[in-house]
């Protein structure tokens, strides 16, 4: 699955985009399933929206996103419904977990939403795996913004994806448990062939990227 | 899939406006026993009306005439706009005329055993509407006999009542038909005789019946005047109760056996309360389906939020309007079935009631209680899909 930006440039954005260049907005990119996208931009440069855009979350914007040839803009509420089922998974910013229910159940959602990718045994591996096993049971309102950045992760990871898209997943994690993080979306990506994109603020080194760019 | 339908259900909270939901249930309960019930009891008196007990042969045929009062004394005849006018009602299926004769006539007995005379007038009808089939219904001038048909009254009035005072034989239908008898016909002039003889008795027509060869024959020869107005006409018609008949006969003055159409008068009650019974249950239907509609745009607002988030990791709307529609249109399913339970409880022991009574009506719900019940059913679980879209759809996209 391949995703392809045509000049693409956010609305109420327009004006700032006008005056410099960047690698993504107003230009042409094509992004082949399996590669490793970094996206590098400072507060305030539209990090966040671009990742709504892909994920069609806002329709404010010129150009076009094209998934396989089909323009994101012409497809329907079950068809968006079906991409984000199958093949487009994602970590949020601000993680929108569902405070009331538990983390597990968080997860749960996730992996009954379309005929399940993996047994329910994995959200336990995963869980051990990121260091949250212990707070599995607790609404995800009462854990901390770490416990939830991992519960979120572990939530995108646990469907089918041909793509994975990350708006600075790690910023509430330690050295140690962004590499632990690093390591299981790298093998879950493996795992899928699959690619994701990743927006931070700085340079990192916790995957070997196909492709970095500059917002 | 079930693991995701718990889920939801933590997320989508049905428990809001839980109380008004249980009066909406309420309603609706109230709503399907009075829109069923109204359809069983018209059902019911339909099974009544049309029922073989009921469907004798002389209920279907009237005999109409003019009401007789001090105004249209000797102006009784029925005009040809008035019969084409009652040919076109559609409780009407055909009209026959009766012709009466216009002649003096009169019968005596060729016996001096048992001598009887009587001056007599005869009708003719034509023959789809007479009750008796005999092969001997026929005449021309060279049949030696004129067949009659008697209605089976005047041979009760004699065997019960004339013949105790008289000191005469009772006789049975087949000793009447035995008998050959002398009809005299008086013209300008004078007198013919004919043999006669009983082929039949009539429940349908309280007139001695004479073929209408034989009618026509005698009022060309002996008919004193030429005004061939009837007076009196036989319809046929499916339901002698239909309330319209008994209105249309109001209405132009006409009259018939009351005792045929009595059933109208039951009918007219039965269907008022039928219809207070059932514009009652719609009324409260429509609200009841209001109320589901409040209930369910209430409980999507109320859980905006969590289905907008559910939309955005991918849940589809159809899964959404699938998980409402199964939280919302069971209940119906459940108020339907016990509404029709309840019918037919009643229904088992009306039966019984008034078999007591003599009165035969079935056992169980009848086919139209429960069409109307799966059409009640089919219209709620459309109105419920209409609702769940309508709501859902804002929120998807977003």
């Amino acid at each position: 699955m391949t995703i392809a930006l045509d000049h693409i440039v956010p609305i109420p954005l327009k004006d700032r985009f006008s005056q410099r260049t960047s690698d993504v907005w107003n230009n042409t990119l094509a992004l082949e399933q399996g590669a490793f996208i970094k996206i590098k931009a400072p507060s305030g440069t539209g990090k966040t929206t671009l990742v709504h855009i892909l994920y069609k979350l806002r329709n404010d914007f010129e150009g076009a996103v094209q998934i396989d040839n089909t323009s994101l803009s012409a497809i329907n509420d079950d068809q968006l419904a079906a991409l984000r089922q199958q093949h487009i998974s994602i970590i949020f910013q601000d993680l929108r977990l569902f405070p009331n229910l538990t983390a597990r159940e968080n997860i749960e959602l996730k992996r009954v939403l379309q005929t399940p990718f993996y047994e329910a045994g994995v959200i336990d591996s995963m869980a051990e795996a990121l260091g949250v096993s212990h707070v599995m049971e607790q609404k995800a309102g009462l854990c901390s913004y770490g416990e939830q950045q991992r519960i979120a992760i572990i939530r995108a990871l646990i469907q089918p994806f041909s793509w994975l898209i990350m708006d600075e997943p790690f910023s509430h994690l330690d050295l140690v448990n962004t590499q632990k993080a690093a390591a299981l979306i790298e093998a879950e990506c493996r795992k899928r062939n699959a690619g994701f994109i990743i927006t931070d603020l700085d340079e990192d080194t916790n995957f070997t990227y196909t492709k970095q760019y500059s917002l | 899939m079930h693991g995701l339908q718990a889920l939801l259900k933590k997320l989508i909270r049905t428990g809001a406006g839980r109380s008004r939901f249980v009066l909406a249930i309420v309603g609706l309960s109230v709503a399907m026993l009075l829109i069923l019930a109204a359809v069983q009891i018209q059902s019911n008196f339909n099974d009544l009306l049309h029922s073989k007990t009921n469907q004798d042969s002389v209920a279907n045929f009237l005999v109409l005439n003019k009401i007789l009062n001090d105004q249209n004394l000797g102006a009784t005849a029925l005009s040809e706009k008035d019969i084409e006018e009652l040919k076109k009602q559609p409780f009407v299926e055909s009209v026959g005329l009766l012709s009466p004769s216009r002649f003096k006539a009169s019968i005596q007995s060729n016996s001096t055993r048992f001598p009887f005379y009587t001056d007599i007038a005869f009708e003719a009808v034509p023959n789809d509407f007479i009750d008796v089939t005999s092969k001997d219904w026929k005449w021309d001038e060279t049949m030696p006999f004129v067949p009659v048909i008697v209605p089976n009254m005047f041979l009760d009035f004699y065997n019960f009542q004339f013949s105790f005072s008289q000191n005469l034989p009772q006789l049975t239908q087949g000793v009447v038909k035995m008998i050959v008898f002398k009809i005299n016909l008086y013209g300008p002039n004078g007198v013919v005789n004919f043999n006669g003889h009983v082929v039949g008795f009539s429940d349908r027509i309280s007139s001695l019946l004479v073929p209408q060869e034989f009618m026509n024959w005698g009022n060309s020869r002996f008919g004193k005047n030429q005004d061939t107005k009837p007076s009196r006409v036989i319809i046929r018609t499916k339901d002698p109760g239909n309330p319209k008949l008994t209105d249309y006969l109001r209405q132009h003055n006409l009259t018939t056996d009351a005792d045929k159409t009595r059933f109208s008068r039951y009918r007219q009650v039965v269907d008022l309360v039928v219809t207070i019974s059932g514009i009652t249950g719609i009324i409260l239907l429509a609200f009841a389906l209001l109320i589901f509609s409040l209930f369910i745009q209430l409980t999507v607002a109320s859980c905006k939020e969590e289905i907008v988030l559910l939309i955005t990791l991918g849940a589809s709307p159809a899964q959404l309007r699938a998980f409402l529609m199964r939280q919302f249109f069971p209940v119906n399913i459940i108020i339907i079935l016990v509404s029709v339970c309840i019918l037919s409880v009643l229904q088992y022991y009306l039966h019984y009631l008034l078999l007591e009574q003599h009165i035969y009506v079935s056992a169980y719900p009848s086919a139209g209680m429960v069409f109307c019940a799966i059409g009640v059913l089919a219209l709620i679980w459309l109105m419920n899909r209409v609702f769940i879209r309508k709501y859902i759809s804002p929120t998807a996209g977003k």
